[in-house]
């Protein structure tokens, strides 16, 4: 095997694959990107087994071949290289030598026969998602992931199809996150759970571009298709939560607030809630106004904001981060936040729109 | 290096009981008002009086019935203690406005610590007639507030001016004004501690000071040595802020009437003792994860043991537990004549409401709102309006 290519173009490749090769694996082969030379192009892949990415890029092909090389190191020289041509040969014992302008490296690699091969998903069922939604509807639900492993599902997203809707689901048993996207052409019900893990990687690599990713979805396996990269992620087994059934559909009490005054309370709260062990917030919401409260060891604090509030008075507690993290992600000025009682969930919302919806669970501190 | 001095106020709340009681009903001012354990029961005692009623003679801890001969236009009014507290940490939420350093002594005193806060309030004197004049303007009370450089003395000099007083006490001065004061009136010191103080003639705080600190070391311990670090003005204690979040353990006990010897009667006390710590553990919230027992036999032999329980402050799941130790370690043998019960292990995350709690705990929901409404009813209509039914059984058996 021996290429040409530009040194730039290459780490990019390189940089995208990456982000699936395993850093700790009792696998060696894994911690190597396989690097194939195709008849009129190049295919960079690495994988976890989990995940896996496939990056396929200009070149010019000398003689085909292919050849597996340790991630890291490669990535790291080739970060290194001159913006310039770079030489790529495989010599006898996969030894590669990598040539650019006055620099000539000789790298061990890896018998490329040892690699695994990334699972075929062709008879899935299609999906055109625009790639700037898909991008939101990750950022705005991935932090509502499970982190621990008790409740194996929930480390995963819900991705549900209906329709002309296409839903995104992170739930943890303690806050929920909603988003809704529409697609132009409609489709047959399906739903898949996503590995967390997987999909924080896919939104680092699809960019806000206004143009349609594919997606497929097979019995094992999803594929994100944008063009030059696909990525394939394994989906998680077992029935996800009925979680429609959680999100309370009546109110007693609706509070209109600005996104940046709350964010900005709730941001100083948590500097003092943070020291105490349950990282508490206290909201007491009156008639125009919401009091946000915290105490622990290092202190107290108190705020008051400027609300709108139909319905009852209400005292609620809620852990500092559930808060936190959903103003982070929301973009809308105006927010709306609706409440039964103090023991029960608080939706988040937008004002206008139904596109995303945030369930928060309290913490019992009045009783 | 000079000792920078610290500024220690101690407020008062003046008669608060009956200072509450006129502030939700203004028309008892100006007539003597005490609030009285049970009006009805001629044989209650005053647990508070007001400044009108005490000019007629009337005390805390009289009983009705004398109160009654020496005032017989004395308003009495039942106690609602619930209001009380609820009140108390109004006037505690108000000093908190003043200084985030405050250690709440009592129901109806705290001592705030001032010290670097002249900038803000202006020199002491000042900033308790301010807080003085917020606390009768915003909650119509009254309170009277001591001002020194220490915890004790700022507690002694706030017990010299009432009503509404501000007195400053310094060390330089205790000579005057602390000395010629009877010890019995000192701060930390009961009846039993002065009459034995007066066994060795000591009889007024000055005295105090002036014995030999050994004497008193070899005669009260540890205890002695305070008082006579007191007794001259010095007291180092720093303000201990309290939350209730702070509770580590709720645990009570009591020493039985008689010694027993019965696993049965044993069994009654730990339910009446679980049943009162569960309320207290309910009305705090918080769960805990650790029962343990206390025995004292009758050679005042101390032993505990604990078990570990799914986290609760359920009266059931509390005895349960305590029973099962009792069972353990219960020797007829050995007659017991203390026995108490501490539930400890709070669980702060357990407060955070879980989607799957509805599966996990439903029964334990149920219990525990069947507890907390019998919770309820009792705040309402007194604690002997519910009771376990082993306990009622064993009432009808004593009387």
């Amino acid at each position: 095997m021996k290429i040409k290519c530009n040194q730039n173009n290459f780490l990019n490749s390189i940089l995208t694959v990456q982000k699936a090769s395993s850093v700790n694996t009792t696998l060696p082969i894994l911690q190597g990107i396989l690097i194939e030379a195709k008849n009129d192009h190049l295919v960079l892949t690495a994988t976890n087994l989990e995940l896996g990415i496939e990056s396929h890029m200009n070149a010019e092909i000398l003689d085909t071949g292919r050849v597996v090389l340790p991630s890291r190191l490669l990535s790291e020289i080739v970060r290194k290289l001159p913006d310039a041509e770079i030489e790529l040969e495989v010599k006898d014992n996969y030894i590669v030598k990598l040539s650019c302008l006055n620099s000539v490296v000789t790298i061990q690699g890896l018998d490329p026969e040892e690699y695994p091969a990334l699972p075929q998903v062709s008879d899935g069922q299609k999906l055109e998602l625009n790639q700037k939604m898909l991008s939101e509807m990750i950022r705005q639900t991935i932090f509502a992931v499970a982190i621990d492993e008790s409740r194996p599902i929930l480390t995963g997203a819900l991705l549900e199809v209906s329709g002309n809707t296409v839903n995104m689901v992170c739930l943890d048993g303690y806050r929920l996150a909603l988003r809704r996207g529409r697609i132009e052409k409609a489709q047959k019900d399906r739903s898949v759970v996503i590995p967390g893990k997987s999909l924080a990687e896919i939104a680092k690599i699809i960019n806000d571009d206004n143009i349609d990713i594919t997606i497929m979805v097979a019995e094992n396996h999803v594929l994100f298709d944008l063009g030059d990269t696909r990525v394939i992620s394994r989906v998680l087994e077992g029935e996800y939560l009925n979680y429609q059934q959680i999100i309370p559909s009546e109110y007693k009490l609706r509070v209109k607030v600005d996104r940046d005054i709350l964010a900005a309370s709730i941001e100083r709260a948590s500097l003092i809630a943070r020291e105490g062990k349950n990282n508490l917030i206290k909201l007491n919401i009156k008639e125009g106004k919401m009091i946000i409260t915290s105490n622990s060891e290092a202190g107290q604090i108190y705020e008051e904001i400027p609300i709108l509030l139909e319905g009852s008075e209400l005292e609620i507690a809620f852990n500092a981060r559930y808060l936190s993290d959903v103003l982070k992600v929301v973009d809308d000025q105006e927010l709306c936040l609706d409440f039964n009682t103090n023991v029960t969930p608080c939706i988040a919302r937008p004002i206008s729109g139904d596109q995303f919806t945030y369930l928060l669970l309290p913490v019992r501190t009045f009783s | 290096m000079s000792r920078s001095k610290r500024i220690i106020l101690l407020v008062d709340m003046n008669a608060f009981f009956v200072g509450c009681e006129m502030a939700r009903n203004p028309a008892l001012k100006g007539r003597p008002v005490a609030v009285a354990g049970n009006p009805k029961n001629r044989s209650g005692i005053i647990l508070a009086a007001n400044y009108e009623a005490r000019s007629f003679g009337v005390r805390t801890t009289m009983i009705l019935s004398n109160a009654l001969k020496l005032c017989p236009d004395l308003q009495l009014v039942p106690p609602d203690h619930q209001f009380y507290e609820k009140v108390s940490k109004e006037v505690m939420d108000l000093l908190s406005s003043y200084t985030p350093l405050i250690e709440q002594n009592s129901i109806d005193e705290a001592w705030l610590d001032m010290t670097g806060c002249q900038a803000l309030f202006g020199p002491a004197e000042k900033a308790a007639k301010t807080i003085m004049k917020d606390i009768h303007s915003s909650l119509d009370l009254m309170c009277s507030i001591g001002i020194s450089e220490n915890k004790f003395l700022s507690k002694m000099a706030a017990d010299m001016k009432k009503p509404m007083g501000i007195t400053q006490l310094w060390q330089d001065s205790i000579k005057e004004k602390l000395w010629p004061l009877p010890v019995a009136s000192m701060y930390g010191i009961g009846k039993q501690t002065a009459k034995r103080l007066a066994n060795i003639g000591i009889e007024t705080i000055g005295q105090l000071a002036n014995f030999d600190q050994l004497i008193l070391a070899d005669r009260f311990g540890k205890h002695g040595i305070e008082m006579h670090r007191r007794a001259n003005g010095i007291d180092t204690d720093p303000l201990i802020p309290r939350r209730e979040d702070d509770i580590k353990s709720i645990g009570k006990s009591t020493t039985l009437s008689e010694d027993i010897v019965d696993l049965d009667r044993a069994k009654r006390v730990i339910l009446s003792l679980a049943d009162q710590i569960g309320i207290t553990a309910r009305k705090y919230n918080k769960k805990g994860r650790t029962v343990q027992i206390t025995i004292k036999y009758s050679d005042f032999k101390v032993i505990t043991r604990q078990k570990s329980v799914k986290a609760t402050n359920l009266t059931k799941h509390i005895y349960q537990a305590g029973k099962e130790l009792l069972e353990q370690v219960w020797d007829t043998a050995l007659a017991v004549r203390l026995l108490g019960i501490t539930i400890t292990g709070f669980d702060e995350e357990k407060d955070q409401i879980s989607m799957f709690e509805q599966l996990d705990s439903y029964l334990d929901n149920r219990e525990e709102k069947l507890e907390k409404t019998a919770d309820k009813l009792r705040n309402k209509h007194g604690m002997s309006i519910l009771k376990p039914a082993s306990l009622l059984k064993n009432e009808d058996k004593s009387h």
